[in-house]
């Protein structure tokens, strides 16, 4: 998995690239911590070529979330595609973030 | 701006002793400012604000030129440090006073409650002034409690210049007058009703408790209180048994628009809903999970397969799951295709079959 990071005024970009593991998630944490630590703002987690992703990546989304609603920030969850949805839904995490 | 105060001798010794002193100001507003943060804070009141000032060098200076005769020394002006506190409801007036009143000695004789000052057919301002003293320190302090609306009433009757010497019209001070009789009964309104809520809702939280659901309205509020009973706990913890999943404790108050949706009028409604369709929800999240690892969900998802099994059941179809999606998530094209595979997956189960 790849993380791309990209950060304007405005909104911080969260680029995922193939499939978010258990495996992955150590590092993928590990990259998104200054985005964790500076939650305030808006913040896009752009999924559109995340292919997977297991319960460890669902926890890295939560402490996303944890993150931005202590710290008055907005997550969007973006092009998700159909399995992830399901993921999402068969969780109760579908209706815990905005996703567009 | 500033202008050059043409102050004599003994005004200019009390400026001098003013200046001398004002680190030892700055540093006691501060702490008086947290003190009080503190204090009330561990009262449980909720405060509008509170603010504090030190007395600006040209603000006293101003003051000495117009009556500088009428002070001793600096220790007869009791406003050279000065907290503000705005309370949002009158009620919690009295209760800020109490707590001010325990902190600080209170020199009577030169503190003003304007509540007490107005006669039967006289409005406006509505204050208290408290005048301090402070352990160790040798000067006094000035505390003001206020609501909201008399500090608004303050403000716009100070930005009418009143105090500026200029005479002015008395249409426009009736008229100031009659505002602050209306913000005084607006006041008097909001305490009312914020009792009123408190009420009916200790005696919500008594009929939640006592368990007479079907005699409890469905709202923000008793929904709320009967959420503090777990309805969904049992069926939670055994859909995460399937694979012995971490639960993630979020708010269900977004399932209170759905359940209304669902016909839902009382409490008792939503707990029957509950106990009827809990089986079927656990056979449709046990179907969807047992098939994975996934180890970790939210607390919502025993509301959401309880509404899907309701739904389903009750011939609603894919556009009731949809409608259901869209209160939950905001209206999408991705609701429906959800809403298309959800009722395929159940199509099988036993309970859509019963």
């Amino acid at each position: 998995m790849e993380v791309f990071i990209n950060k304007t005024d405005s909104e911080t970009t969260v680029r995922f690239v193939g499939r978010l593991d258990t495996p992955a998630s150590a590092d993928v944490f590990k990259a998104l911590d200054p985005v964790i630590n500076d939650a305030s703002g808006t913040i896009i987690l752009d999924c559109k070529e995340m292919s997977y992703i297991s319960s460890s990546g669902l926890r890295i989304f939560l402490t996303l979330r944890k993150a931005a609603s202590a710290k008055g920030g907005r997550i969007i969850v973006k092009d998700i595609c159909n399995d992830i949805r399901q993921v999402f839904m068969m969780t109760g995490f579908l209706n815990l973030f905005e996703i567009q | 701006m500033a202008h050059k105060r043409l102050l004599d001798p003994h005004c200019e010794m009390i400026l001098q002793e003013f200046r001398d002193n004002l680190p030892l100001f700055k540093e006691t507003r501060a702490f008086l400012d947290k003190r009080l943060k503190e204090v009330l804070g561990e009262a449980g009141l909720i405060l509008a604000a509170l603010e504090s000032r030190v007395k600006t060098e040209d603000s006293l200076a101003g003051k000495l030129e117009l009556k500088g005769n009428k002070y001793k020394s600096l220790k007869d002006i009791t406003d050279i440090i000065g907290l503000r506190i705005i309370t949002f409801y009158t009620d919690d007036i009295a209760k800020v006073s109490t707590a001010v009143e325990k902190l600080f000695e209170i020199d009577w004789e030169n503190s003003v409650d304007k509540r007490k000052l107005h006669e039967i057919d006289s409005f406006g301002y509505l204050s208290i002034h408290y005048i301090c003293s402070i352990p160790d320190f040798p000067y006094r302090v000035e505390i003001q409690i206020r609501t909201v609306l008399q500090h608004a009433w303050a403000n716009m009757n100070h930005d009418t210049g009143y105090k500026s010497g200029v005479e002015v019209p008395k249409r426009y001070l009736r008229n100031l007058n009659r505002l602050a009789g209306m913000l005084e009964l607006v006041d008097e309104q909001f305490s009312i009703i914020r009792t009123e809520l408190t009420d009916y809702r200790r005696r919500v939280h008594a009929l939640v408790a006592s368990g007479n659901l079907s005699d409890v309205p469905l709202d923000g509020d008793t929904f709320r209180s009967y959420m503090e009973l777990e309805p969904f706990d049992a069926l939670n913890k055994r859909i995460a048994a399937v694979n012995q999943a971490e639960i993630h404790e979020v708010s269900l108050l977004p399932y209170l628009p759905v359940f209304k949706r669902l016909g839902c009028k009382t409490l008792g409604d939503v707990d029957k809903i509950i106990k009827e369709y809990s089986d079927a929800a656990y056979q449709f999240a046990s179907f969807q999970l047992g098939l994975t690892d996934l180890d970790i969900m939210s607390s919502s998802i025993g509301p959401q397969d309880i509404c899907i099994a309701f739904i389903l059941k009750n011939g609603g179809g894919r556009v009731g799951l949809k409608v259901m999606l869209d209160i939950l998530n905001g209206e999408s094209e991705n609701n429906e295709m959800m809403a298309e595979v959800i009722e395929e997956q159940a199509s099988s189960l036993p309970f859509m079959n019963k």
